[in-house]
C-alpha cells in the first residue's frame, strides 16, 4: 500500500514539472478509520471509512500555492494540476518562498514504533463490542446514571511524500482511543457529567476497559453537588489531564509566523530567563510509541529533538522554511510533535498535601488568551483544597492572569505526566493566581 | 470530550489552536459543473452516478431492515488567499468530493463514506452502513421526486465563475484601507475564503434534494504598535454571499472596524473579578443564546436526558418579553439552508416564546422519538459525518427597553461587545464566552474600555436574569463556526442589547 502511495506522489511531482512547475512537493495520505459507539445498552453508531487525498505545493516562476484534492482519478489529477499551476501563475511573486532545503531532509528512516501490527490488521467485531460493552457497564455503576456513552475509535494513517529536489519519504502509524462519558442526575434540573479516555499507538498499551469505565463514573460522581467557589487569589494545582492545555497556550505564539508578524509575547525574549527555572520543555518527534512521533515534519524536515524551554528560557521557536526566510531565523520545524515537560518529585496527591490550601483545577471550560500580551482568562471546574484535603466540587469560575507571570510563579511540577496526549505534562502548581467566583 | 460544545471564531488575536475549521479550499474558475437551474435528475451526473444506481445503493442500505437511509453526495470547491506584509503570501485551493451512506434503525446509525465514487467502493460502504440493522429487507425507491433548493442564497455570479484576478484587487483594497486608517498600524493580514458546495441527497423514501451552497468570508487582522506596546485584533464579513458583497463601502467599514477594535486595546484594562451585571451589546452577543440555551435545546441531548433543559418544555424559563428563534431561512446568513443535510425543509423555529420554552431543534431521529415534525436542523460538516441536530441562525427578537435605559440602570458592571469563542456543558448548564472588547459601566455611564475577560454563567439561571432587552436586535455580520462531536458547521447569531443582572466576570482584583 505504501508503495502505491509513493508511486502516486512521484507521479504527481513528474506531472507537475511537465505542466510547468519549477518545483513541487506532493503528499499522498490515506487514513482508514473505524468507530463504534454504544449508549445505554445498545450500539448507537458504527462508522467505517477510508479517506485519501493529494496535497501539492507548487513553485511556479517565483510564485507559490498549495492545493488539495480528494478526487484521485488519473484524468482528474491532470486537470487538477493544470488548473493549480494556472492559478499559481495568476498570483504575485514572493521572494521568500522556496522549497525545503535538501540538507534538512532525513538521511535514514527513524525507528519510531508508531505502527501496531494488531491495529493495522484491525480488531474483530467481537473485540470492539467487548470494549464498549465493558466500559459502559462499569461506567453505569451508580444510582444516578441517566446516560453513559462508550466509544472506541481506531485508525491507521499512511503518508508518502515526494519532492522535485530529491526527497521521497513515507510514514505510517496507528492510534486507538477508547472513551466513556457519563451523565448523572444532580440537584434540580442539573446533571453532573464527566468521563475518561485513553489514547495510544498500540492496543497493548491501553488500560483495561473496566478501569476506564470505573474511572469515568468516579470522575463524574465527584461533580455531584458542584457549587460556585469564592473569588480569591491563591495557589492553583492543575491535574495532569488539564495541565497540557496551559503548555499548548504558553508555546502557541512561539512560532516563526507569530514572531515575524509581531503577534507574540515571546518577541524579544529568546534566550532570556523569564519563567521559573523549574520549567523545561523538549519537542521530541523521535519518542518511541509517542502520539506525536514522526520521521519528518509537514515540509520534510528530518525529525530531531528540539529544546524549546530550558530552565525557564526560550531556546527555540517552531520556525518553518518560509517564516525562517522572512524573519531571518534558521528553520527548526514548523509544528509541534511530542512535548515533553520536565518533572518534579511528587504526584498530584503529594502536591495537594504539600500545598495545604488552594484550588485544584480538573478541567477547563472555554476561555482564550491574547498572543501579544500573554493575558488569559479561562473557565474552570475543580475542587477547593483545604488543609491538604480535596474538598467539594466547584465550578462556574474563571482563572485570569498572564502566561509569563503565571509560569514565572510555577511553584512545582509533579512526577506524573499525562500519557494520553502528545503533550506529556505532569501536575503543575502555581502561586498567586486570580480566581473569580461568587461575591466575597 | 463529546459532552462539551464550543463555538469558535478564529482570529490572530486568539489562540492558535482555534484556527479555522477545516479549510474548505478549492476550485479554480474553470472546473464548473453547477447544478442545473431546474430540479431534475441530471445533477447526479456531476458525481458520475444516475438514479438507477442510487436506487440500487439505497436498496443495499435497506437490505437489512433499516427504517431510513440516505446518500449524501457532496462536491466542495474552495479557495483561500492570504495577504501579509503587502504580498499574497499564501494561496490554496481544494476539491473535496465524496458520498456519505447512512442506514438508520430507531436511534441507531450505521455510517460509511467514500471519496472514490466507483460502484465497488460505494457498494462496500453501503454494506458497512447496513450492518447496523438485522431485519427484513426494504427495497430502494421506485422513483425519485427531485427538488431544488438554493433560493435563500442565489448569487448574481457563482463563485465558480469568479477568477483570482477579480479577488486580488479587493484584498489589496481592504489592506490599503486598514493601513491608512491609523499611523500606528504596523501589520495587516487579509484572508479571503470562498467556496461552492454542490449537495445531492437521495433518501430511501424517494426524496432527491439538490442545491448549490455558496459561502465566503473576508477577514482583516490588524497589528498596531505604539510606545513599545503591540496589540492585534480583527473583524470579518461572512455569509452565503457573492463577490458583489465586497463593495467599497463594506470594505472600508470592515477595515475601520478591525482598526478601531485594535486601537482601543491600548487604553483597555481588565475589569474587577467576580459577579456583576453584564450588558450584552446588540449583534455578536447572540453568543449568549448559542451557549446558554441553544445547545441545550438540540433534541439529541434531550431525548438522551443529558441536557439541563430535558424537562422544561412548556415551562416559563425567562421574562415574558424574551422571544428566541433558531431560523434556517434568514437569507444569505451562514446558518441559512433551503433544506437540512437529511433533505428536510428548514423553518423558523420558536425556541422561547413570551418566556416559555416551546421546543427543541430536531433531526429525523429525534423528531420520530418525540412524534413531531423535523425542524430541518439535521446538519453535518461534510459527507464524512452523520447528521445531528444543530443550530442555524439563533437570535432574540426585540424587547421593550432601550439601550440607554439599560446602561443607565447599571451601577457597576460591564458591556460586552466583541467575542472570540464560547463553550457549554450540556448537563450542568455552565457556559462561557470570551470577551475581546468591552467597556466598564460606572454609575450608569460607559467609562473605560476593557479587554480579554472570560465570562461564565449557568444557562437557565442566566435566562432568568435577563431583566431588560432593547429594541435594537441585529444579526452579527462576522462568521461563526459551531463545533459539536468533532463536527464544525457555519452558524449565525444575533441579539438586541440585553442586561443579564449577574454573571461571573474573569477579571482581576488589585
Amino acid at each position: 500500500m505504501l508503495d502505491t502511495l509513493s508511486q502516486l506522489a512521484a507521479d504527481g511531482v513528474a506531472r507537475a514539472k511537465k505542466l510547468g512547475a519549477n518545483e513541487a512537493f506532493v503528499v499522498i495520505r490515506r487514513n482508514a478509520k473505524t468507530e463504534i459507539q454504544r449508549r445505554d445498552g445498545k450500539t448507537e453508531r458504527i462508522v467505517e471509512s477510508v479517506a485519501r487525498s493529494m496535497a501539492v505545493q507548487l513553485y511556479v516562476d517565483g510564485r507559490y500555492s498549495a492545493q488539495t484534492t480528494t478526487d484521485l482519478r488519473p484524468e482528474a489529477i491532470d486537470a487538477f494540476l493544470g488548473d493549480a499551476i494556472a492559478l499559481t501563475r495568476a498570483l504575485e511573486p514572493d521572494p521568500h518562498r522556496s522549497i525545503t532545503d535538501p540538507a534538512l531532509f532525513p538521511r535514514a528512516q527513524a525507528a519510531l514504533e508508531s505502527d501496531d501490527a494488531a491495529l493495522a490488521a484491525g480488531l474483530s467485531a467481537a473485540d470492539r463490542e467487548a470494549w464498549v460493552a465493558t466500559m459502559e457497564a462499569h461506567a453505569r455503576k451508580h444510582d444516578n446514571v441517566i446516560s453513559a456513552t462508550a466509544n472506541l475509535t481506531y485508525e491507521r494513517s499512511m503518508g508518502a511524500c515526494a519532492t522535485s529536489n530529491g526527497f521521497a519519504g513515507t510514514s505510517q502509524g496507528t492510534h486507538i482511543a477508547p472513551s466513556v462519558d457519563v451523565t448523572l442526575r444532580d440537584e434540580g434540573d442539573k446533571r453532573a457529567e464527566d468521563g475518561d479516555y485513553a489514547w495510544t499507538r498500540f492496543v497493548g498499551d491501553l488500560p483495561s476497559a473496566a478501569s476506564i469505565g470505573d474511572n469515568a463514573i468516579r470522575m463524574a460522581s465527584t461533580r455531584l453537588g458542584a457549587k460556585k467557589g469564592p473569588t480569591l487569589k491563591g495557589t492553583m494545582i492543575v491535574d495532569p489531564r488539564a495541565a497540557g492545555m496551559l503548555i499548548g497556550r504558553l508555546l502557541g505564539p512561539a512560532t516563526g509566523n507569530a514572531l515575524q508578524q509581531g503577534r507574540s509575547f515571546w518577541a524579544g525574549k529568546l534566550g532570556q530567563k523569564v519563567l521559573s527555572d523549574k520549567l523545561s520543555i523538549v519537542d521530541d518527534p523521535l519518542l518511541a510509541r509517542g502520539l506525536g512521533s514522526r520521521p519528518f515534519d509537514g515540509e520534510g524536515i528530518a525529525a530531531a529533538r528540539l529544546p524549546i524551554i530550558e530552565a525557564g528560557s526560550l531556546k527555540n521557536a517552531y520556525v518553518d522554511t518560509y517564516y525562517g526566510k522572512k524573519g531571518g531565523m534558521a528553520p527548526t520545524t514548523g509544528s509541534a510533535s511530542n512535548r515533553v515537560v520536565s518533572l518534579g518529585d511528587k504526584d498530584l496527591a503529594g502536591w495537594i498535601a504539600a500545598v495545604g490550601n488552594g484550588v485544584l483545577v480538573t478541567s477547563w471550560l472555554g476561555g482564550n488568551a491574547d498572543a501579544n500580551t500573554g493575558d488569559f482568562s479561562f473557565g474552570m471546574r475543580g475542587h477547593l483544597v483545604e488543609k491538604g484535603q480535596v474538598g467539594g466540587p466547584i465550578g462556574e469560575m474563571n482563572v485570569t492572569g498572564n502566561f509569563i507571570t503565571l509560569f514565572a510563579g510555577l511553584a512545582g511540577l509533579g512526577n506524573d505526566p499525562w500519557r494520553y496526549s502528545s503533550t506529556l505534562c505532569p501536575t503543575l502548581v502555581f502561586e498567586g493566581v486570580q480566581f473569580s467566583g461568587a461575591k466575597a | 470530550m463529546p459532552s462539551r460544545r464550543q463555538i469558535l471564531q478564529s482570529a490572530a488575536a486568539s489562540g492558535a489552536a482555534l484556527v479555522t475549521v477545516p479549510g474548505w479550499l478549492a476550485g479554480c474558475a474553470k472546473q464548473g459543473d453547477i447544478a442545473s437551474p431546474v430540479a431534475n435528475l441530471d445533477v447526479l451526473s456531476a458525481f458520475g452516478v444516475d438514479a438507477a444506481l442510487c436506487t440500487s445503493l439505497l436498496g443495499e442500505l435497506g437490505a437489512t431492515g433499516a427504517d431510513a437511509a440516505d446518500l449524501y453526495f457532496q462536491r466542495t470547491r474552495s479557495n483561500f488567499l492570504q495577504m501579509e506584509d503587502g504580498r499574497i503570501a499564501e494561496a490554496s485551493a481544494s476539491i473535496d468530493l465524496g458520498v456519505g451512506l447512512r442506514a438508520v434503525v430507531g436511534d441507531q446509525q450505521g455510517y460509511a463514506f467514500t471519496e472514490e465514487l466507483s460502484l465497488d467502493a460505494m457498494r462496500g460502504a453501503a454494506r458497512t452502513a447496513a450492518s447496523i440493522a438485522s431485519g427484513t429487507a426494504r427495497p430502494g425507491p421506485v422513483a425519485f421526486n427531485p427538488t431544488q433548493g438554493g433560493a435563500l442564497y442565489t448569487l448574481a455570479v457563482p463563485w465558480s465563475q469568479v477568477g483570482v484576478d477579480a479577488k486580488l484587487p479587493l484584498v489589496r483594497k481592504l489592506e490599503g484601507y486598514a493601513r491608512a486608517a491609523d499611523p500606528s498600524v504596523s501589520k495587516v493580514t487579509v484572508t479571503w475564503n470562498d467556496s461552492e458546495e454542490q449537495v445531492v441527497i437521495a433518501t430511501l423514501d424517494g426524496k432527491l434534494m439538490h442545491e448549490v451552497r455558496p459561502m465566503t468570508r473576508l477577514w482583516c487582522i490588524v497589528t498596531a504598535t505604539r510606545n513599545g506596546q503591540t496589540f492585534s485584533n480583527s473583524a470579518n464579513l461572512a455569509g452565503r454571499r457573492g463577490v458583489d458583497w465586497f463593495s467599497d463601502q463594506n470594505l472600508a467599514e470592515l477595515a475601520k472596524r478591525a482598526v478601531d477594535r485594535t486601537m482601543v486595546l491600548f487604553d483597555a484594562r481588565r475589569p474587577p473579578a467576580g459577579e456583576m451585571p453584564v450588558v450584552l451589546a446588540a449583534g455578536a452577543s447572540g453568543i449568549l443564546l448559542h451557549e446558554a440555551i441553544g445547545h441545550g435545546l438540540e433534541a439529541d441531548f434531550n431525548r438522551k436526558g443529558t441536557s439541563i433543559y430535558s424537562d422544561m418544555v412548556g415551562k416559563p424559563i425567562a421574562a415574558d418579553f424574551v422571544n428566541i428563534v433558531d431560523s434556517g431561512v434568514e437569507p444569505n446568513e451562514r446558518g441559512a439552508l433551503s433544506f437540512d443535510d437529511e433533505g428536510n425543509p428548514t423553518e423558523r423555529t420558536m425556541l422561547v416564546e413570551k418566556g416559555v420554552l416551546k421546543g427543541y431543534l430536531h433531526d429525523s431521529i429525534s423528531a420520530k422519538h418525540y412524534g413531531v415534525k423535523p425542524s430541518g436542523s439535521g446538519r453535518r460538516q461534510s459527507f464524512r459525518f452523520q447528521p445531528m441536530p444543530r443550530m442555524r441562525c439563533t437570535f432574540m427578537e426585540n424587547g421593550p427597553h432601550t439601550r440607554d435605559e439599560i446602561v443607565a440602570s447599571v451601577k457597576n458592571g460591564i458591556i460586552a461587545e466583541t467575542f472570540t469563542n464560547g463553550q457549554v456543558q450540556i448537563g450542568a448548564g455552565d457556559y462561557t464566552f470570551y470577551i475581546k472588547n468591552g467597556w466598564l459601566i460606572e454609575n450608569g455611564k460607559v467609562t473605560a474600555p476593557i479587554k480579554d475577560v472570560n465570562i461564565i454563567g449557568n444557562g437557565p439561571e442566566s435566562l432568568k436574569r435577563v431583566t431588560m432587552a432593547a429594541n435594537d436586535t441585529q444579526l452579527d455580520t462576522g462568521g461563526w463556526t459551531c463545533g459539536k462531536d468533532g463536527q464544525g458547521v457555519p452558524v449565525s447569531q444575533g441579539l438586541p442589547t440585553v442586561l443579564v443582572s449577574s454573571m461571573t466576570v474573569g477579571g482581576e482584583n488589585a
